[in-house]
């Protein structure tokens, strides 16, 4: 272990950390755009400068080790300066329509400058892109927000392994881009959303948000993706009930910040009409049971091709104690005319290891047979 | 092959060679090439076959850099028992009269004798030669050796450039050529030849200078499968060149220094990184491996010895930044050229993550002469923290331009006043660019500072590779400035935001200067901006984009106010 | 990886042309080996002349590197164009030596006469105009490249007229020929 002090407060690190994985991990905020925990470093945006006793210029804390007796002060008259002069340089690049971004409120460049009080750039205003590309369902890629910490580029070759995108160009001019500039959908894209999560500013934005409201208006609200048994953690941002964009839940999940394309934007079944709420059962076998008056009737053409069957034609809303002992008597009812091997239990991915565990229990122990199966294996 | 193999084929070079009446040596370089040196070579070539005379009476050398670029192509004659004479600006006419003079017709021989009744072989005689009227008008061509511009150099890194056929290995061998491999292999341990260098005192010559043998001892230190060895031959400074010709004329000593290196290091590969605008340094140090893999010098078992080392060349495509470690190393891997931040130094993670030494070009071809002369010897050159000599690329307005090896702490008078013979007539000397355009530019007034890497930091500039270019009184300063921040705008990778944005903000600082929209308060935000560009950003090519302009503005801030707008103030007081 | 299925599929390039044979040798010579990808744009770029979409997409499918770090670096050197040049050349160094003496003014006098700028190649598909940061020739400041052949101390009108000159003769064949 190395002993280290960072602004005054003693912290024992493991070797190899870095300061500003020391320094989060023990509270102290350095700024930062171009680095994510979850990324290699970039060390381009120059903010997480520290002052490292013994050293005559500032560090990037981002890809500096801590070494054992090191001081470090993330704090100083010089920093502030430097930093501040650094968002000034972004924000020559960067235009300052705070009042109508969506991203405002979580923007990271905005942040800053109100940390830093920058009401503007010192500077010439010289925006060197301004390419708006709306070519996907999923998000907008707007240049001129774009601040080139290639976090987004990073997480497509690092994280989803895609490699969709990269810089392109040199200097003042490059940007981010698919091959020859093409739409997204041409080239090797899995539409996951990452980069969207990762970008610091505005640049990328998915679809569904614009003109949903402003961030800090928005319920914040954490699950689990239903999709599958990873388990990842979701956070869907709710205005007026709705759902206005999904995201990975940073640092405190199995996924972090990266989500796939189905957790990202397949979430439109949450608020649909027609989405399953309690358990139903069969208009025919409720009507034996005595939990309804009205028996069922064969609609006239085959509702398959005709028109969805709406969910109250066939069959009725119940309670999860009903809807379970019913399915306990006929279980037993079968195992007992026609043995244990009449039954055959098929598992869902979207179930976790846990979950498949114990259901594949019931079917061996409680109802006596190996047939069992999971979808995932089919 | 083994070393006495090898000394046995330099000898058999060196008695080929002298039995040669006449030698006379033809500069190809690139400089001379653009010059026309292709046709004087060629008619060095057939003037001598129509001589028809004994095949040892003279041979034309094709050879490297003779220095004096600007009056190329240059021409040498060196006859046996007498001083070398050296012609400038030969043209095809001025090659055919070189060869008639210099070689006695089998014909004509006696005919000439009695038109002038003397040795037309005898140069001294030959100087000073009037009866002849041809004799007269090649009088012109010469070039005085014993000039300032050749007596003021100590050469160690150019010994052999301009007098051997850079194509010819046994030519290198004859001079004395991979005998410091040999020694090193058989003598001294890797250990040994990083002390060695370390004692020497040399620093890396690609700017930073950097300890040489220091770095290579955290190589050897390394532990690791494979390491590698990388020479820097990305010069990408605008008038420097010192790199190109020690690759282009002599490649063998290049391959030397690095197969040493190899050695010191425990590398088992390594890679040459040329420059993609230099042709013919690549073919040369191309053929160069070749050659020394013929023979034994590279690959499997390296003189016989159980010591394997192999080098290939990778060529740049056109992109300054790439000269940083960092950046060449992911130019290397087939990746953009951007550089990452330090640490980890290549020493320990470098080039496919493996320890890596990187050394420029001209660093590597100061190692042979270290081992062979000895530690002490390099360290007797030069001042107390930087030793050896430097090359330097010698242009702009002086009288002459050219490639010059200097030892260390020579002072830019000397450079600029008998190396270079001062400026033309009619101009006054105003500044000295070192560096290009990550250095800065030295005035008048500290011409008299002895040069080594600390001086000219001090003086706000740097040694950089060695570019010199001199600029006079036509040269307006915040102009010039511009031209090299236009060069690192359009050179800056994009990375960090200092360079990417903060180099572009300089130049429209400037441009409202030049553009006369600027007040007063503008020359202390530029002034401010670049200190901040200067301190911020990632890498070597960003933190000194502003020192053409932070040197100018120390040293010409005149110039910059007179482009101010006239003060309000100033108005109403009139 | 996923590429575009633009060129067919196969190893070979489809079209049969010699000078893919050449960039697949060079493959081989290079063990097809990711780190490989500068030498063979270099070696694209020589053989083409310039690098079309369909070559890229070729080599980052031979390499199997992503077509979008193939595009990344091809942009990032400025070595590499990506637009066939003219039939004639010149280019223009512009380091310090040459800026010193004059290298703008050149750029000038070559961009009125053909009305292109820098980086350009004429309409007619004649001339291009491009821009070196220094040749390494500095003694003979300033250089200007013609078609290839290095010529040292210029002046604007010198280059202009052998600039002229060349591109009046190729119009002259031109016009012979149809």
């Amino acid at each position: 272990m190395l002993n280290i002090v960072i602004d005054g407060q003693p912290i024992e690190v493991q070797p190899g950390t870095t300061i500003m994985e020391a320094s989060r991990a023990n509270g102290i905020d350095i700024p930062y755009l171009c680095y994510h925990p979850d990324l290699s470093i970039s060390g381009g945006c120059r903010l997480c400068m520290v002052e490292i006793e013994g050293r005559a210029d500032p560090v990037p804390s981002c890809g500096q080790a801590c070494q054992d007796k090191m001081v470090i002060h993330t704090q100083s008259k010089q920093l502030s300066q430097l930093r501040r002069e650094i968002i000034d340089l972004f924000l020559a690049d960067h235009p300052l329509d705070c009042v109508i971004c969506e991203k405002a409120g979580s923007c990271l460049l905005q942040k800053y400058a109100y940390e830093y009080g920058l009401t503007k750039t010192s500077h010439k205003f010289n925006v060197s892109r301004s390419l708006y590309q709306d070519d996907n369902p999923f998000f907008v890629r707007d240049h001129k927000y774009c601040i080139l910490c290639s976090r987004c580029v990073r997480a497509c070759s690092e994280i989803v392994g895609a490699d969709a995108i990269e810089i392109v160009g040199r200097g003042f001019e490059s940007h981010v881009a698919t091959p020859f500039d093409g739409p997204m959908i041409d080239s090797t894209c899995v539409f996951c959303g990452s980069c969207v999560q990762v970008c610091p500013t505005a640049a990328l934005m998915p679809v569904s948000r614009a003109g949903k409201g402003r961030e800090w208006e928005m319920e914040r609200i954490e699950t689990i993706c239903g999709y599958c048994g990873v388990g990842c953690k979701i956070e869907y941002a709710l205005k007026d009930g709705e759902i206005c964009y999904a995201q990975g839940v940073s640092e405190q999940s199995v996924n972090g910040d990266f989500l796939c394309t189905k957790g990202r934007y397949g979430w439109d079944f949450a608020t649909n009409p027609d989405r399953l709420a309690n358990p139903m059962i069969r208009r025919d076998i409720a009507y034996q049971l005595g939990l309804t008056d009205e028996p069922w009737e064969l609609p006239e053409i085959s509702p398959l091709k005709v028109r969805q069957p709406k969910i109250g034609d066939s069959f009725i809303e119940t309670d999860w104690d009903t809807a379970l002992n019913l399915v306990a008597e006929r279980m037993k009812d079968i195992v007992q005319t026609h043995g244990p091997n009449a039954v055959m239990g098929l598992a869902s991915a979207r179930c976790t290891n846990e979950e498949n565990y114990l259901f594949q229990k019931f079917i061996r122990a409680g109802i006596g047979t190996n047939n069992v199966d999971h979808c995932a294996r089919l | 092959m083994d070393s006495t193999h090898l000394e046995a084929l330099a000898q058999e070079e060196r008695d080929r060679q002298g039995k040669y009446k006449r030698r006379i040596f033809c500069c190809t370089s690139t400089a001379c090439l653009s010059a026309g040196a292709a046709i004087t070579h060629n008619t060095l070539d057939q003037a001598l076959a129509q001589c028809q005379c004994d095949e040892e009476e003279a041979e034309i050398v094709p050879t490297g850099c003779m220095g004096l670029c600007s009056q190329g192509p240059l021409v040498r004659v060196e006859i046996q028992n007498h001083a070398p004479l050296l012609y400038g600006n030969v043209s095809a006419d001025v090659a055919q009269q070189i060869v008639t003079e210099h070689i006695p017709l089998s014909a004509n021989e006696e005919d000439a004798l009695d038109d002038d009744s003397i040795d037309a072989t005898t140069p001294h005689d030959f100087m000073h030669l009037r009866a002849s009227g041809a004799k007269k008008s090649l009088e012109r061509f010469i070039i005085p050796l014993d000039s300032p511009f050749f007596a003021k150099q100590v050469r160690v890194v150019l010994t052999e450039t301009g007098q051997i056929n850079p194509e010819k290995l046994d030519d290198y061998l004859a001079h004395d050529g991979y005998q410091a491999l040999a020694h090193v292999l058989a003598e001294m341990s890797p250990e040994d030849v990083c002390e060695e260098i370390l004692n020497s005192g040399l620093r890396g010559r690609g700017g930073a200078g950097f300890p040489t043998g220091l770095k290579w001892k955290l190589a050897n230190q390394e532990l690791a499968s494979e390491k590698y060895v990388i020479v820097n031959g990305d010069e990408g400074d605008p008038g420097a060149y010192m790199d190109r010709t020690v690759m282009e004329d002599d490649p063998h000593r290049v391959l030397e220094g690095m197969i040493i290196c190899a050695y010191a290091t425990g590398a088992t590969s390594g890679y040459l990184y040329i420059r993609g605008e230099y042709p013919i340094a690549i073919r040369r140090i191309r053929r160069a491996i070749q050659a020394a893999r013929r023979r034994g010098i590279l690959g499997k078992s390296v003189l016989g010895t159980e010591f394997s080392f192999d080098a290939e060349i990778r060529i740049g495509a056109g992109a300054f930044v790439c000269g940083e470690e960092t950046a060449l190393i992911h130019s290397i891997e087939g990746q953009r050229g951007i550089p990452r931040i330090r640490p980890p130094y290549p020493t320990a993670a470098g080039l496919r993550d493996r320890p890596t030494v990187i050394n420029n070009v001209e660093t590597m071809a100061n190692v042979p002469s270290i081992i062979n002369k000895g530690a002490a010897w390099f360290a007797s050159i030069g001042t107390d923290k930087s030793k050896g000599t430097k090359v330097f690329a010698l242009a702009g307005q002086l009288r002459n331009t050219g490639l010059i090896e200097v030892p260390m702490g020579i002072t830019l008078q000397e450079i600029v006043y008998e190396i270079g013979g001062g400026v033309p007539e009619g101009r006054e000397f105003k500044a000295a660019q070192t560096g290009g355009p990550s250095g800065g530019c030295i005035p008048k007034a500290h011409l008299d500072t002895p040069i080594d890497y600390e001086s000219l930091r001090q003086l706000g500039s740097i040694m950089g590779s060695g570019g010199l270019v001199i600029i006079d009184d036509s040269t307006l300063m915040p102009d010039f400035a511009r031209f090299f921040i236009d060069f690192c705008v359009d050179e800056s990778c994009g990375k960090c935001v200092p360079c990417r944005v903060g180099t572009v903000q300089i130049r429209e600082q400037l441009d409202k200067i030049i553009g006369g929209n600027a007040g007063p308060e503008d020359l202390d935000r530029l002034e401010n901006l670049c200190n901040v560009v200067k301190k911020t950003s990632l890498c070597g090519l960003g933190q000194s984009a502003p020192n053409p302009v932070l040197s100018t503005l120390k040293y010409f801030r005149d110039e910059y106010e007179a482009l101010l707008k006239v003060k309000t103030a100033d108005v109403t007081n009139n | 990886m996923i590429v575009p299925n633009k060129t067919a599929t196969g190893n070979q390039h489809p079209s049969g042309d010699e000078r893919f044979k050449k960039i697949d040798n060079q493959l081989r010579r290079l063990k097809y080996e990711k780190d490989a990808l500068l030498e063979i744009l270099n070696s694209a770029q020589e053989l083409f002349g310039y690098l079309s979409e369909d070559l890229l997409i070729y080599i980052a499918k031979q390499l199997h590197v992503p077509l979008s770090r193939v595009y990344g670096v091809a942009t990032f050197y400025h070595m590499f164009t990506f637009e066939p040049l003219g039939e004639h050349t010149c280019i223009i160094c512009t380091g310090t030596a040459c800026h010193v003496k004059g290298a703008n003014r050149i750029i000038e006098a070559i961009s009125d006469k053909f009305s292109i700028s820098a980086g350009e190649t004429t309409p007619d598909g004649l001339f291009s105009l491009t821009i070196a940061r220094c040749l390494g020739s500095c003694g003979l400041a300033p250089v200007v490249v013609l078609d290839g052949q290095v010529r040292g101390k210029e002046t604007p009108e010198t280059v202009t007229r052998r600039a002229w000159e060349i591109v009046a003769f190729s119009k002259d064949k031109q016009a012979e020929g149809s």
